[in-house]
């Protein structure tokens, strides 16, 4: 795969996109999504429990059985006059757990007994690494099926982008066959065993207190049969991830320290897990700055009243912070390209007014994404404006 | 159980001052963390003795909390870490220590269980077990009593994980309560309700910023936290930018800059979209609402001044 953000919009087959919370993760997923579309890809971007704000901007409902498209009239409201094969699924992650027992369970008499399960019904939300599971299970089922050119992963939420990476080994090691033994009894087990599930059995017994040890036990052994299965296909899911070919990992940063440490830490991990990382996107920066001018009389043409003196006065002095925060992020810009290292990218995204609220903002983002000056050359700093007096 | 009524030489100040338990919310980026500290050294100046907490583990990965008190993490049992300001970290590992101590007959037990990987790793991962953890520490926490008696902190303050795990956090009573409805685990549920659920000892607060998706993304949890039946306290737009421009000012430049690209104009622009914002907030958020302004300093200046808009927006 080529090494700007261009040749991953044009050649990717999966773009991942992690990031920590308040980010902008998943405007820039959808952004990416909208500009491969535009680019004549058939494309799907999917997000796992999303905002319902999201689903308002794109004009489409939440936790639908199947991917929907974009509704044509959203796009031409917002400029998009050509045709477009943009498909999107926002999923609700108990709607991902049930399709994986459909999947796998071995019986219609095991999903019955799987999905009517109490501690079924109300934990598929809560077990650590569920959500990113069920979002790995929908790429791979779309890989599969090879209906779109390119699929956009949203991950859900977390402080840490690791968690996508670090969930399905998570969830591996809790549904390892090893530890649900030691909390079913068994005639031919070891002395060893028999005592661990012993211990088990007591301590569990008394926190849980009477009858729920053992409703807990039922639903281990409902699901160690069905896990064992979802784990191979885990284990097949992360491989798939790893090609360079077709995936990209893209990793959502904000000019915040916090979001930096993070971006970094996750570079450092990607390489460990053998994950390809594409590149950094620095999301809401002022880093784009370059090119605008510093405000001065000549805005009057002419001589100026008190009025728009005074009112000068004070938007020099909104023009120098911003001056101040363009330096800054183009600095942060460019130590990520260093970060980034050979074939791969850093790229900065403009802070939109307001935020990417509508399909026309999120439009401006997906153009800025492509635009050639920012994908992997350094800014011009010599650009008219910037050495402007103050 | 925890004294129900706040001292009234204490209640003076902002609206959460009075409270028990504030549960910091808010999406990653709004400066969550920063607010969290900038409460507990206000709560700290009016004499209050304040525990800061965050989710975490001893050895794990670096805590934005505890950077702000030049550490790492925070640590395992509450600690000093400025005047009046302690701190200690939210370990889930603590709570099921804790809670088994309560539970089993003997030490014996609870330390064989607690050595028992098996066990350990079911803790971990199994289905809301951590977050059950974290609810008995900060349960443990909330009731800490010190030699003579009284509460040992007036103030617990924490520093929430991303609006979803808060959620998980705050709605794990009601789902596990519908599983097991008796036994030790649902008494410590109702417990923990009977705190948390209490307007007069707890409250979460909204941290948000003045634009239009963090003000959705509040209104969403907001509702979120009402199923949980947590109480709202104050909703705090954080990093409010002071409008410098007049009517007339702003009439002059809106007219004279159209068509220009300069240096200035995105916060110029930005400027009604803030108004837009807090607008939106106080037609849908019952409960009060507190801006703090836009401040521009590093650090720990900044919690500083955090610190006295908060003292100062008292009612």
């Amino acid at each position: 795969m080529t090494d700007d953000l261009n040749g991953l919009i044009d050649h990717a087959r999966i773009a991942v996109c992690c990031g920590a919370g308040g980010v902008g993760k998943t405007t820039v997923a959808t952004g990416i999504a909208l500009a491969a579309a535009r680019r004549g890809r058939k494309v799907l971007a999917l997000t796992v429990d999303p905002s319902r704000r999201l689903a308002e901007t794109l004009g489409v409902r939440r936790n639908l059985p199947a991917p929907v498209p974009v509704p044509r009239e959203r796009l031409v409201a917002a400029g998009i006059t050509e045709p477009v094969d943009l498909d999107t699924w926002m999923l609700d992650p108990q709607l991902v757990a049930d399709r994986v027992v459909r999947r796998f369970a071995s019986s219609p008499e095991q999903q019955r007994r799987l999905m009517d399960n109490r501690v079924y019904r109300q934990v598929s939300r809560m077990v650590a690494g569920m959500q990113e599971y069920t979002a790995m299970e929908a790429v791979h089922g779309f890989m599969d099926e090879g209906r779109y050119d390119l699929l956009v992963l949203d991950t859900p939420p977390s402080r840490h982008a690791l968690d996508f990476l670090e969930g399905p080994r998570r969830l591996q090691r809790f549904f390892d066959g090893r530890i649900f033994r030691l909390f079913i009894p068994a005639e031919n087990a070891s002395p060893i065993r028999r005592a661990a599930t012993r211990l088990i059995g007591k301590v569990l017994g008394v926190a849980l207190g009477p009858g729920n040890y053992e409703e807990l036990q039922e639903f281990f052994v409902s699901f160690s049969e069905l896990f064992s299965r979802v784990t191979g296909n885990a284990a097949r899911m992360q491989e798939a991830l790893a090609d360079p070919e077709t995936v990209g990992f893209l990793l959502v940063t904000s000019v915040a320290p916090e979001a930096r440490a993070d971006a970094l830490f996750f570079r450092r991990k990607t390489a460990e897990l053998g994950m390809p990382f594409a590149g950094f996107l620095l999301n809401r920066s002022q880093a784009r700055l370059a090119g605008r001018r510093f405000p001065d009389e000549s805005l009057f043409g002419g001589d100026p009243t008190p009025v728009q003196r005074s009112a000068l006065a004070k938007l020099q002095a909104l023009a120098e912070v911003e001056r101040a925060e363009m330096e800054r992020d183009q600095g942060l810009l460019e130590q990520l390209r260093d970060q980034a290292g050979e074939g791969s990218f850093a790229v900065a995204l403009p802070d939109i007014p307001g935020g990417a609220h509508d399909l026309r903002a999120l439009m401006t983002l997906s153009e800025a994404l492509v635009e050639e000056e920012w994908q992997g050359t350094t800014p011009d700093s010599s650009s008219p404006g910037l050495a402007a007096p103050a | 159980m925890i004294s129900r009524n706040p001292t009234p030489s204490r209640a003076a100040g902002p609206d959460w001052f009075t409270r028990r338990i504030v549960l910091v919310t808010g999406k990653g980026g709004v400066g969550r963390t920063t607010v969290t500290a900038a409460m507990a050294r206000a709560a700290a100046a009016a004499g209050r003795k304040v525990l800061v907490t965050a989710i975490g583990e001893p050895g794990g990965d670096y805590l934005p909390l505890a950077r702000i008190y030049g550490r790492d993490v925070l640590p395992a049992e509450p600690e000093p870490l400025e005047p009046g300001v302690w701190g200690c970290l939210l370990w889930s590992r603590a709570g099921h220590r804790l809670f088994l101590e309560r539970v089993l007959p003997t030490s014996v037990l609870v330390g064989a269980a607690m050595r028992s990987r098996s066990i350990r790793r079911l803790l971990d991962a199994a289905p809301s077990f951590h977050e059950m953890g974290l609810f008995y520490r900060l349960l443990t926490l909330i009731v800490l009593r010190g030699a003579d008696g009284e509460p040992e902190f007036d103030l617990v303050l924490v520093d929430m994980p991303a609006t979803g795990h808060s959620l998980a956090l705050t709605g794990l009573p009601d789902i596990l309560l519908q599983l097991m409805p008796t036994g030790p685990i649902a008494d410590l549920l109702r417990e923990g309700q009977s705190y948390l659920n209490d307007p007069a000892l707890a409250a979460a607060c909204v941290v948000t910023l003045p634009e239009t998706l963090p003000v959705s993304e509040s209104l969403e949890l907001i509702d979120g936290l009402r199923t949980t039946r947590v109480p709202v306290g104050a909703v705090l737009v954080n990093r409010v930018p002071v409008d410098p421009f007049d009517a007339d000012e702003r009439t002059a430049l809106q007219a004279a800059v159209n068509g220009h690209v300069l240096f200035g104009m995105h916060r110029f622009r930005s400027l009604d979209g803030t108004a837009a914002a807090i607008e939106r907030l106080e037609r849908h958020v019952r409960g009060p609402i507190r801006e703090i302004p836009e401040i521009r300093m590093p650090g720990d200046d900044l919690v500083d001044r955090v610190a006295e808009t908060l003292a100062a927006g008292a009612p």
